[in-house]
């Protein structure tokens, strides 16, 4: 058991040799069983892990080598394992099939390299148990994400997006180091124990600048509004199967790493941390939803989807944090599997709904919207797949994502428990968030998959679309098995996660009675909901109807016919709803938040202003984020740099005058210092 | 008795508090006008049961007066007036309406903020109205500043005043009689002198819209650079 | 065993009843326009001919389309299963909670939106997007709604809310109750497509929202739709009365206070239907960028009730 993340890790290497060495389909294969294979075994040693409920060292080999190279697993990293297991065997799969469309263009020997070397320090990551490992490994992370990302790496946008991308994790990753080395005292080889018990030393304002960094460092590679623009350049541009574990495990790295640091690491902190945190979880959630429901690029909606369910963890995490901070310890262990639920649930119909997309571009080539339509009854089994994961991210029972917003929505009423009626307001306001994101997400996603897969197709390419080969069909099911197995089963995963949640907590055995068995209540009853019996009652109620229908009236007599059009024949692809129409009612309602940019221009008759030739309109959002944040930093970084600049004499002695400054100064620092 | 007696008053200003939230929602004159009117009732019958709860026999006769001049007397002279001046909305508020209703609901929450000391510190049984009584002032506030026809920032300053007797009512269960009709008389006064300038600038400006003034500092403002509502709408 | 069994003769009931209660706020309207109206019972009359009829379905549409019906006929006849009608608590397996209801039905919305788009028709499109937006827009305050009542009960089990409000007999008319049942009541509106924010008795391309999103069904389908949305406004309805005012609901199996419950329910009903078909008489259609106005006051209002329930806790 010990050893089983020695050998994941071993074959992560392996994965990423073959990849190198082998060509074509062995290339492909080796690189897609090795990565399976390797976040299979990680995921086994993360339930087991989980099972026990004590932590478990891991891969003594590795510390034998050098004995600062600690991995360890405990209960709340064991939860991360599994969900890198989740979602990387299918994409694992799903990239055996995709990946061929890339042969001969781009290096399938890199996009074999990067997607082992991810998953591999993403187990490094949620194993590390000193600053400097954990670092490490996040770096390794950023990079080969970077790499990922850069696949496609002579189209323009790719380019760009990687540059956002690379830029922001740096800052974010300063920040983290910062938060380090405020944490630990300065020595960043401690262990995570040691940091704990320094924490307990450390004055309130350390901690609460400690949990600030924190928050922007994870929050950078999560993808909280404002730091979230690098993710909707960048994921959409991945390779498909790639996307999938960005948006499903590598965002949820970050939630873990800001979970480790401000509910075990930094200790109990007071209540305006959760407040902070619920802040800028409803403000991401609803930001993020409403820029997805604005997207006509599919991979770029669910990137933007990504950032509203990265703010409803956050309002879960936040929301944790003020309970505990009230000393209401069983809302806090609600809160907390409420999180780690919704990181799994989020995970695993994300990477579905990716691996959809990814399916659709696929097959069509293309990745916008509007050239899409009555792909349903083109792609049978990737429409089935990708409805799955809609009515799962649209948080509808009995799916995952339901069973996770029920949980978050429960945590928040049990606000009203907390003794300051501020507390409690401040939980109904974020309840009340949740739920307009919930809403809102509800619609995105029945514009996602009503215009891509139903009516009637929009351009040639979906005209002639194709079904994905098998293996891709394979990795979505397995997805899809994984949603449905998610919103069915709380009962059973939930006491799991209550012991990483207590883990979390640090104190002991105070598991909370989640109730066993087929209904999931909440602890101290504040209600319970059996999403088996619903799923039953809808499957029953759904067979009686049609059973019943058939016995009182017959048999069906159906008839085709063609759409009714007010008596206009010829029913064409162009008078459907677009999904710029879709989603026009709204663009109308928020356009406060929008702000949209529209430019009409009407060429008329030159004789008379009633005959028109042509009408163009063009449409864009203003990226508040980017004119009002972006902008002003960008600048200011130009203009330091100008200044900068000029010490670019072009001198060797003057650069040889900087070194040796620089040298002298370091040393006097060093001198001064100790 | 006493729960009967705060779950009244209680009743009561948010009855009083939802009628001023009618002043953001509706649009025409007529509808703020009756939004006001029902506000005045309820805020009397408010003071006839704290007159009653707490055997003040002196509140009957405010209630009774605020009824005569707030239900009857001013609501039938602002119709006269809302006659003579023809049909008019307030259609393009400097705040679009979703939004006032949203800023109208936060400011209630920030009355709650602000009346906690006085509400926790109080034993009145009518002090869960306070923070409701407070709401009505801000919102009073909130629709003089936000709303551009005149004749809707003079009802604005109506409902102002509603809610400031409210909160005395239910802060101090009414102040001596003769405190009241100054109050009263000094009200009177000043929706007369409000009357009076409304005539005139409408006489002189042919529109009560008050961004008309904005000519008086000689700098035109174009309509293109007005605030224009936002979305929502 | 006859908690379940009693439980199933809600759905019964709700099943039952519902036609008429469209019937019967058709038929008030219609007395309130000065005119004669169809009998109460004609929405029966028109489920069974819909029934008979063979189903045309566009060519375009997938199986999607064909689900549909019975996705939303399930999802609310297992909203009638878990709510309590005539009597709490409803049993404990069931899980009867207020979340679990509202994304129930907006399950059944999410699919009859899909459907919408089925058909390519540009009607449907309109009516999904229309739907979807206020249905949207509507789940803030239901959910400020439940916070409020689950405030004061500790709970979002129906059956608790129920049990604490016949306790506390004065809560009925604290101001957070009613502020919260006035936010619902919109809501309700909304969510049911009555006056005024979409007209059910009107096949005007741009006034109607769920009309439009339904307009390609047929046959059979067409009745399992009509009779789930005059489900869905029975037991909104029923939702509002035994929340808010829930005198007369039975607490135990016993027949004659079942007889009362089913009594008093059936009563409040009424009143509400009589309410609806008054308002509707009274009212216009809102224009659609109104709509956002109103649920931002049923927002607003949900907001004050449970800023109000705090502080009378």
């Amino acid at each position: 058991m010990q050893d089983l993340l020695f050998a994941t890790l071993a074959i992560y290497v392996l994965g990423m040799i073959s990849a190198i060495v082998l060509r074509r389909a062995a290339g492909r294969a080796a690189v897609a069983v090795f990565a399976a294979l390797g976040s299979s075994m990680g995921a086994a040693a993360g339930v087991s892990v989980l099972v026990s409920g004590r932590e478990v060292p891991l891969a003594p080999a590795l510390s034998a080598l050098h004995p600062q190279v600690q991995l360890q697993a405990d209960p709340l990293g064991a939860v991360f394992l599994v969900l890198i297991g989740l979602v990387a065997v299918p994409a694992a799969l799903y990239g055996f099939g995709y990946s061929k469309s890339y042969e001969g263009r781009y290096s399938l020997a890199a996009l074999g390299v990067v997607l082992n070397a991810l998953l591999l320090f993403l187990t490094l990551t949620v194993t590390a148990t000193s600053p400097i490992l954990f670092l490490f490994a996040w770096e390794g992370m950023t990079l080969a994400g970077f790499a990922a990302v850069l696949t496609e790496h002579d189209r323009q946008p790719t380019i760009r997006a990687a540059t956002w991308y690379v830029a922001i994790s740096h800052v974010g990753f300063l920040a983290l180091v910062v938060m380090f080395l405020v944490l630990s005292g300065g020595d960043l080889s401690a262990s995570f124990a040691d940091i704990r018990t320094n924490a307990e030393s450390l004055s309130p304002v350390a901690l609460g600048a400690a949990f600030l960094l924190a928050l922007a460092g994870f929050g950078a590679k999560a993808g909280i509004v404002p730091l979230h623009v690098w993710l909707p350049m960048a994921h959409p541009v991945a390779p498909s199967h790639i996307s999938a574990l960005l948006s499903g495990v590598v965002v949820k790295v970050a939630i873990y790493g800001f979970m480790r640091i401000s509910l075990d690491l930094a200790g109990a902190g007071p209540a305006w941390w959760g407040g902070v945190a619920l802040g800028i979880g409803a403000v991401s959630a609803i930001g993020g939803v409403l820029y997805a429901l604005m997207q006509q690029d599919l991979k770029r909606l669910l990137a933007f989807s990504t950032v509203e369910n990265v703010g409803i963890m956050l309002i879960a995490a936040g929301a944790a944090i003020v309970f505990r901070s009230y000393g209401l310890d069983e809302l806090a262990i609600l809160s907390i599997v409420a999180c780690l639920y919704h990181a799994l649930a989020h995970g695993v119909f994300k990477a579905l709904l990716f691996l959809g997309a990814g399916s659709v571009l696929h097959a069509t080539g293309s990745r916008d919207m509007e050239m899409f339509g009555g792909l349903s009854k083109r792609m049978p089994w990737t429409s089935a797949f990708f409805l799955l994961g809609a009515v799962a991210a649209a948080a509808l029972p009995p799916l995952s994502g339901f069973a996770s917003e029920w949980m978050v929505f429960q945590a928040l009423l049990g606000g009203a428990r907390i003794a300051d009626p501020e507390g409690g307001a401040v939980m109904s306001v974020a309840a009340g968030a949740l739920a307009l994101a919930g809403g809102l997400a509800a619609a995105c996603f029945v514009r996602a998959f009503g215009i891509t897969f139903l009516g009637l197709p929009r351009s040639e390419e979906s005209e002639v679309a194709h079904e994905s080969p098998r293996s891709m069909r394979a990795g979505m099911g397995l997805l899809a098995l994984g949603c449905i197995a998610l919103g069915l089963l709380p009962s059973v995963i939930v006491p799991l996660l209550a012991r990483a949640a207590t883990g979390v907590e640090g104190r002991g055995a105070a598991v909370p009675s989640m109730q066993l068995g087929l209904a999931l209540a909440t602890p101290s009853g504040l209600s319970s909901f059996s999403p088996f019996a619903l799923a039953t009652m809808l499957l029953v109620a759904a067979a009686a109807i049609g059973l019943s229908i058939r016995m009182l009236q017959g048999p069906f007599r159906t008839r085709l016919s063609v759409t009714w059009g007010c008596g206009r024949f010829g029913q064409t692809s162009r008078m459907q709803y677009t999904a710029t129409a879709f989603a026009e009612p709204l663009r109308r309602v928020f356009a406060s938040v929008y702000r949209p940019l529209e430019d009409v221009s009407v060429d008329y008759h030159p004789d008379s202003k009633y005959f028109v030739y042509r009408i163009t309109y063009a449409s864009d959002l203003r990226q508040s984020f980017a004119a009002y944040f972006y902008h002003p930093l960008l600048l200011a970084v130009r203009i330091v740099a100008m200044r900068v600049r000029r010490l670019q004499s072009g001198s060797v002695h003057a650069y040889l005058l900087y070194v040796s400054l620089t040298v002298l100064l370091v040393l006097l620092v060093a001198r001064v210092w100790h | 008795m006493d729960s009967l007696f705060s779950q009244l008053t209680a009743l009561g200003s948010s009855l009083a508090l939802v009628c001023s939230f009618m002043l953001l929602w509706r649009r025409s004159l007529d509808s703020f006008a009756s939004a006001f009117t029902i506000q005045s009732i309820v805020v009397s019958a408010v003071t006839a049961v704290v007159g009653y709860f707490g055997n003040d026999s002196d509140l009957y006769y405010v209630a009774g007066l605020f009824l005569l001049l707030k239900a009857v007397l001013i609501p039938y002279v602002l119709r006269r007036t809302r006659r003579r001046i023809g049909a008019l909305r307030e259609d393009t508020p400097y705040v679009n309406t979703a939004t006032s209703l949203l800023i109208g609901g936060l400011l209630v929450l920030l009355s709650y903020v602000v009346t906690r000391p006085l509400v926790v510190l109080s034993d009145l049984p009518t002090r869960s109205g306070i923070p409701l009584a407070m709401g009505i002032v801000f919102i009073g506030l909130f629709v003089i500043i936000s709303r551009k026809k005149a004749l809707t920032q003079i009802i604005g300053f109506l409902v102002l005043e509603n809610g400031i007797a409210l909160l005395a009512i239910l802060g101090t269960y009414g102040i001596p009689l003769i405190v009241e009709l100054g109050v009263f008389l000094d009200v009177l006064m000043g929706f007369w002198v409000m009357q009076v300038f409304l005539y005139q600038i409408d006489q002189t400006f042919d529109s009560i819209d008050v961004e008309q003034l904005n000519m008086l500092t000689e700098v035109t403002i174009r309509p293109a650079d007005r605030v224009s509502g936002g979305g929502g709408a | 065993m006859t908690d379940y069994l009693l439980q199933l003769i809600n759905v019964a009931l709700v099943l039952a009843v519902s036609p008429a209660l469209v019937g019967l706020i058709r038929w008030l309207k219609a007395r309130m326009q000065n005119r004669r109206g169809a009998p109460i019972w004609q929405p029966y009359f028109e489920l069974r001919k819909l029934f008979g009829k063979e189903v045309v379905v566009s060519d375009t549409a997938s199986w999607v389309f064909r689900a549909t019906p019975y996705i939303v006929f399930a999802s609310t006849l297992a909203v009638a299963l878990l709510v309590p009608l005539v009597r709490i608590p409803v049993p404990v397996a069931l899980g009867s909670d207020l979340i679990v209801v509202v994304y129930l039905l907006l399950l059944g919305t999410f699919f009859l939106a899909l459907a919408g788009l089925d058909t390519g028709s540009p009607f449907g499109g309109m009516g999904s997007s229309r739907e979807m937006t206020v249905a949207a827009l509507a789940e803030p305050t239901i959910a400020l709604a439940i916070f409020s009542l689950a405030v004061g009960a500790g709970s979002t089990d129906l059956g608790r809310i129920v049990a604490e409000t016949l306790n506390a007999p004065t809560t009925v008319a604290a101001p957070g109750h009613l502020l919260g049942f006035a936010a619902l009541f919109i809501v309700m509106l909304a969510e049911t497509g009555r006056l005024p924010v979409d007209n059910p008795s009107t096949h005007l391309e741009l006034t109607m929202i769920h009309e439009a999103m339904i307009l390609e069904y047929s046959g059979r389908y067409l009745a399992l739709i009509e009779w789930a949305s005059g489900m869905k406004l029975f037991i909104f309805l029923s939702l509002l009365a035994n929340l808010y005012v829930p005198w007369g609901i039975a607490t135990s199996n016993d027949p004659a206070g079942l007889a009362v419950g089913l009594l008093a329910l059936l009563g409040k009903v009424v009143v509400l239907g009589c309410a609806i078909a008054a308002l509707e008489t009274r009212l216009a259609k809102l224009r659609l960028f109104r709509v956002p106005e109103l649920l931002s006051v049923s927002f607003v209002l949900a907001l004050l009730a449970v800023t109000s329930s705090f502080v009378v806790r």
